[in-house]
């Protein structure tokens, strides 16, 4: 399965890495590695999870995060080329 | 600004809410709110169970689209408000929960009555919150009713430490919110809407494929005219019933486990699916691999996370679907106008379907009672304006099957986490909601002993709902599985609820009128008697027939193909021109 690098903008609150870890556990994704730091601003905190799925499976990964109030903005970090920006206003893509 | 205590604080943000009425039972951690409910304007509703204050306030918020709220302590009273969050979750119901925790310092320490409820609820509720400062009550309040209404509707939930209750804050109610993770959108992209517009067009065997989500927009208006522009058949899923007119000749009814043949067969058949708030449920699929194998997807939602979940859509269009419809009608009226298909032999098939298999059942050779004709006549004798509740099983099945809905709003059950017991509560909270409306609860004799203390409540404080037991003294739908798949052996499933309880006496207990019946021709006399008690609860055991099958059937697990209208009876395909 192939590896996605997904760059997570969440609220820093308490609980919020148990709702982001708890979504992967009960949807049955696979989390090869996750990390949370602060950034610049002391109220958001970046998560960066490394994600084993397939095809369609990443969209239904951002989907479902995006779902989670706490989560801000998930770009998704392509090691080739510019990060794929996506926030909760999904694009229209046929 | 004067000070005021947190629970002050709780209650007078719940009334700049708009609550006008909650359910629920006090308790240690919760004690200190319920000091200011006792002078708030808002109506408390003393419940039995927390389990009943939760889906009360689905049934309150299914009837008037507002947000159903139920308050409760911490520890078991909290974790008996965890059914009712989880089902609100799978249907959509907007839901606020209030639960008190223990003091903040105690919390983490095993304290008595604690219970990690933000914890629990994580997994299916929309959102939770534990607040322990006393100065974030009225925006987690304000937040709560914002994310339960707005986008896809959910449960919230709002966890109080006692503590913060008890302290002094000031009370400062947010004139607006502003969640930067949550922005649903409710604009369908332009693109996406001319899309669908050209697909449909290009179509000849279309279906609109109607989901809760119709009702929850409030777009059934918009639905009956893309309906009658297009003039394809529609099918309404057991959480759509009443999104459509049954009597509305385009109708083929519901499709799924215990669907109409037409239904689940103009899905198999179709060549566009034109998805209206629907979620490819299994119960609707049947083996999603041979689901509708040969359709296009437009997929209409205004949850993204539903597109692609189960199903490919080649048009996702994300918005709310009342705007989604006002802009596809004008978009489709033009491509109509352009190239009009012609649906003339894919409606007479349907037609056929409708005509060769209509929804039916037998009477029992021995003169019992026909659970479905006791359905039947519900239906018939309160007429259109009347609000159904069930719990889960046969007579939910039945009751989705032979009454006709004429209204959104008008049929409220469990679909998606399939909740025995909701009934009754759900009933209660349904009248409370809609006082001058009948309500009638279909409960099966396994549900109704699970939730029927609420009549107490109903009783107690004027709530005058209707119980028609159907009483086939087994878990009928358990049963139903045993006789097919079982080989017939019928392990734990027969309650014996005709000998016990006695169900009338149990209702008079409980300050309802009971009644009985068990013969054919004393059915609509019953009914009417019970349609003539306004005053009071009234309950009806009707005891009926215990080996009455729900069918049309599609196994669990089989395709949508496999049909079956009776036991090993497949309908005959050879006849029919598909």
């Amino acid at each position: 399965m192939a590896q996605h690098t997904l760059e997570v903008l969440v609220e820093n609150s308490p609980g919020v890495l148990a709702r982001v870890s708890g979504l992967f556990a009960r949807r049955a994704y696979n989390i090869e590695r996750l990390t949370v730091g602060p950034t610049a601003n002391p109220e958001v905190s970046q998560m960066d999870i490394v994600v084993s799925v397939e095809g369609h499976a990443l969209e239904q990964v951002i989907a479902q995060l995006d779902k989670l109030i706490n989560v801000i903005a998930i770009k998704e970090i392509k090691p080739e080329s510019a990060p794929e920006v996506h926030d909760t206003q999904p694009d229209y893509q046929n | 600004m004067s000070q005021v205590t947190g629970a002050q604080s709780l209650v007078s943000s719940l009334e700049a809410a708009g609550v006008d009425v909650m359910f629920g039972i006090p308790g240690g951690a919760i004690l200190p709110a319920y000091d200011p409910i006792f002078d708030s304007k808002i109506r408390h509703i003393l419940v039995r169970h927390e389990q009943g204050a939760g889906h009360a306030a689905t049934g309150y918020a299914q009837v008037t689209g507002r947000v159903g709220v139920c308050i409760a302590t911490s520890g078991p009273g909290a974790t008996n408000l965890v059914t009712p969050l989880a089902d609100a979750a799978m249907d959509s119901v907007p839901m606020v929960a209030i639960t008190g925790q223990v003091p903040s310092l105690a919390i983490g320490t095993d304290a008595f009555q604690e219970a990690d409820i933000r914890g629990i609820t994580m997994p299916f509720a929309k959102h939770n919150y534990l607040i322990t400062d006393p100065a974030d009550i009225p925006r987690a309040i304000a937040e709560a009713f914002h994310i339960a209404s707005t986008g896809r509707p959910g449960p919230v939930l709002v966890d109080i430490a006692k503590d913060a209750l008890q302290k002094m804050t000031e009370f400062n109610y947010p004139t607006s919110v502003n969640l930067k993770g949550y922005q649903p959108r409710l604009e369908p992209n332009a693109q996406a809407i001319a899309d669908a517009a050209a697909l449909i067009t290009q179509s000849s065997k279309p279906v609109f494929y109607v989901g809760g989500g119709v009702i929850k927009a409030d777009a059934n208006r918009e639905l009956l005219e893309i309906a009658n522009l297009l003039g394809a058949p529609v099918v309404t899923t057991l959480m759509a019933r009443g999104a459509f007119p049954d009597s509305h000749p385009l109708h083929l009814g519901m499709p799924g486990m215990h669907g109409t043949v037409a239904a689940v067969t103009a899905l198999q058949k179709a060549d566009l699916l034109i998805t209206l708030g629907a979620r490819f449920d299994d119960r609707v699929t049947g083996k999603l691999s041979t689901f509708a194998t040969n359709a296009k997807v437009i997929h209409c939602d205004i949850d993204p996370a539903e597109i692609h979940k189960n199903r490919f859509a080649d048009v996702p269009v994300i918005g709310d679907l009342k705007h989604t419809l006002q802009a596809l009608i004008p978009a489709l009226k033009a491509a109509l106008a352009k190239n009009k298909p012609d649906l003339t032999a894919w409606l007479r098939q349907m037609n056929s379907l409708k005509s060769t298999y209509p929804l039916g059942y037998g009477q029992p050779s021995d003169g019992s009672l026909s659970p479905q004709y006791v359905i039947e006549r519900l239906g018939k004798i309160s007429g259109p304006d009347t609000i159904f509740t069930s719990g889960v099983g046969q007579h939910q099945m039945w009751a989705a099957q032979f009454i006709n809905y004429e209204n959104p709003r008008t049929w409220l059950n469990s679909g998606g986490l399939g909740t025995m017991g909701y009934a009754v509560p759900a009933a209660m909270g349904a009248k409370v909601g809609a006082p001058d409306t009948t309500v009638w609860a279909i409960d099966g004799d396994g549900c109704f002993q699970m939730t029927n203390q609420e009549l107490v409540t109903c009783a107690l404080n004027d709530i005058p709902v209707k119980i028609a037991i159907i009483n086939n003294e087994s878990l009928g739908m358990v049963r139903q599985w045993q006789t097919l798949f079982y080989e017939g052996r019928y392990s734990n499933t027969s309650l014996e609820s005709k000998r016990v309880p006695n169900f009338p006496m149990l209702a008079e207990a409980m300050g309802c009128v009971g009644l009985s019946c068990e013969r054919p021709e004393d059915v609509d006399a019953t009914i009417e008697k019970a349609m003539n008690i306004n005053d009071q609860p009234v309950v009806v055991d009707f005891r009926v027939h215990r080996d009455a099958m729900v069918w049309p059937m599609v196994a669990a697990g089989t395709s949508n193909d496999d049909i079956m209208i009776a036991r090993e009876t497949a309908p005959d395909w050879d006849s029919q021109e598909l």
